[in-house]
């Protein structure tokens, strides 16, 4: 036999030993750590290693200016957590978890809706799409001054909105009773487009032969909503929950630039709290301390979410 | 029948272009405020048609280096693109296609990064920043920045669906495994790379605590490393009154931003659902 044949036939004949062994070989290498290290060297410096270190900041009374000044305090921090005068931690843990639920029920609810009123296409509801999403992709600061215009009671569209309506008008930001759900129906405006987008990309992947049947079966639109669609839904709706959750919790910008936390502390939230202590009032160990309960809470929220998970790859990150 | 269903998508037409005129009308109103009189914002009704008003706007740019910090952020956002892209690449490659001992560790060192709030860093990485003296410098706006989770599943899936008769041409033909990523491997998960870059840029440009943590030194203006954002808010400290410049203010750093997303809103979208996992930041 010649050399041309053999190399013919081992070309034309399923994968050898030898050929599957070069394959392997190409794979298995520890050459992985190496590709892998920048981006896992990033993580340990700035993320991993950081996050253990705030634990041991936690623990001092922490001298910014000179950390060899610090003072040893132990638990001192925590205990503090519920002695605290203004602005409290409970008080502030209450303000996350009010502002983090009608994120998640307002948040879901709102974009579900705008889904199911935009899955059809076409050009005018594609157009709809894109500026319901528009806010999501514009930066918050430069947002969030806007709507401190449309929240000003002298001269602001929220009142003129209300005011044409004969409804009763509000202070929006200037008074603590409404601050809050000011600053929700600013985030919902800017965050309901991404949700809104998660869901038209679960209702695209819906099968059309269950709806199909449902309504052969003289189903209503709403029990083949209720019944059809939601049920499919489901895993989508869950990360949905997840993620707003999560950046609801750690939402930070908003409070910043619209209501400083105020007024008299009504929209301070946990992540607020820590900025404000560790870098406003320089109590960095006692902010430290806040951080550590803000990471418990986060994690505790993505384990829950581990547990209940349905599947489905593209949930695998939270 | 037919009638009514008629009606209805009427109705959801009509419903659609009210829900869309209502997002986008704080951006027109923003545009009417910065080209208004500046003494007309004090009673109802609101002004709601521009008076072409210009002033406000050459008042606005001239009190600011907008020049300057412009360019800080898309030098910043820029770095931190490529840096992204080739961290995303390299551990995608690792974790799809390399088998390894420490594989499963390494990935879930990785993705233990998602349940790590930016707001529990923010007080570590600043001691941590100021011992390194790298505050008020490029180098701690874009490095900490550098790797994405997002970025390096989203690259991973990709190799994961990639046919394995592609590496076993590869192996065969002795090419080496950077040659591979090279000339294989980058034009196969392109675009999972454009969806990376499109989001970390505009995440990069979006960002602000981080910013206005390591850039908070009262700096010569004229020599500044802050990014336009926290130039931004500084302004409106400082001008918090003279709504129509900081209209036009808003206006005009935020303009780049929307014909950013305008642009390329289509891979924006997609990117947004695959985006779902970067909840870092």
């Amino acid at each position: 036999m010649t050399a041309t044949t053999e190399a013919a036939k081992a070309l034309a004949a399923p994968p050898g030993p030898a050929r599957r062994n070069r394959a392997r070989d190409f794979r298995a290498t520890r050459w992985g750590w190496a590709y892998s290290a920048p981006a896992v060297l990033v993580f340990l410096a700035f993320v991993i290693i950081p996050t253990g270190y705030t634990f041991y900041v936690s623990l001092w009374k922490w001298n910014a200016l000179n950390p060899a000044l610090s003072k040893f305090k132990g638990l001192g921090n925590y205990s503090r957590l519920f002695n605290a005068t203004q602005p409290t931690f409970l008080s502030s843990l209450w303000h996350s978890l009010y502002f983090t639920g009608a994120m998640v029920v307002g948040g879901t609810a709102i974009s579900l809706a705008l889904a199911l009123l935009l899955q059809r296409g076409g050009l005018l509801l594609n157009s709809t799409r894109v500026a319901v999403f528009l806010p999501h992709a514009t930066p918050m600061i430069a947002t969030s001054m806007i709507w401190v215009w449309i929240f000003n009671p002298k001269f602001g569209l929220a009142d003129w909105f209300l005011h044409s309506l004969h409804l009763p008008t509000s202070q929006w930001l200037q008074s603590s009773a409404s601050s809050m759900p000011a600053v929700i129906i600013y985030s919902l405006w800017h965050e309901v487009g991404f949700t809104t987008v998660v869901f038209l990309g679960g209702l695209a992947m819906l099968s059309n032969e269950l709806s199909e049947a449902a309504r052969v079966d003289g189903c209503s639109a709403w029990q083949e909503f209720w019944h059809v669609t939601w049920q499919q839904l489901r895993p989508v709706t869950v990360f949905v929950i997840a993620i707003t959750a999560i950046t609801s919790l750690q939402a930070f910008t908003q409070f910043y630039q619209l209501s400083s936390g105020g007024p008299a502390y009504a929209t301070t939230t946990l992540s607020y709290l820590v900025y404000q202590e560790a870098f406003i009032f320089s109590d960095t160990g006692y902010g430290a301390a806040l951080a550590v309960v803000l990471f418990a809470i986060t994690v505790f929220f993505t384990l829950v979410r581990r547990r209940t998970a349905a599947g489905g790859e593209s949930h695998a990150l939270v | 029948m037919a009638g009514a269903s008629r009606a209805g998508r009427w109705a959801r037409r009509v419903l659609a272009v009210a829900i869309g005129v209502a997002f986008v009308f704080p951006f027109y109103w923003t545009v009417v405020i910065s080209l208004g009189h500046p003494g007309e914002f004090s009673d109802f009704p609101p002004v709601l048609v521009p008076h072409w008003d210009w002033s406000n706007w050459s008042r606005a740019w001239h009190s600011a280096p907008w020049l300057r910090l412009f360019g800080n952020t898309i030098l910043i956002a820029s770095c931190t693109v490529v840096l992204c892209l080739i961290t995303s690449l390299l551990a995608g490659f690792a974790f799809g296609v390399l088998r390894f001992p420490g594989r499963k560790v390494l990935t879930l060192v990785v993705l233990s990064v998602l349940m790590m709030p930016g707001t529990v860093l923010i007080i570590p990485d600043y001691v941590l920043a100021n011992d390194l003296h790298l505050l008020n410098t490029y180098w701690i706006q874009i490095i900490p920045w550098g790797a994405s989770v997002f970025g390096i599943f989203l690259v991973r899936q990709f190799f994961l669906t990639m046919p394995s008769e592609i590496l076993d041409a590869a192996a065969l033909d002795g090419a080496s495994r950077l040659r591979f990523l090279r000339s294989i491997g980058v034009p196969m998960v392109r675009p999972a790379l454009v969806i990376v870059a499109i989001n970390v840029f505009l995440g990069s440009w979006n960002s602000f605590l981080w910013p206005v943590i390591m850039t908070n030194s009262s700096m010569e203006s004229s020599s500044t490393v802050q990014p336009v954002e926290v130039g931004l808010s500084t302004f409106a400290n400082a001008e918090g009154t003279d709504f129509p410049g900081l209209a036009a203010a808003v206006t005009f750093t935020t303009l780049p931003v929307m014909v950013f997303f305008l642009l390329l809103q289509r891979q924006f979208i997609r990117g947004a659902l695959s985006a779902a996992g970067g909840v870092r930041g």
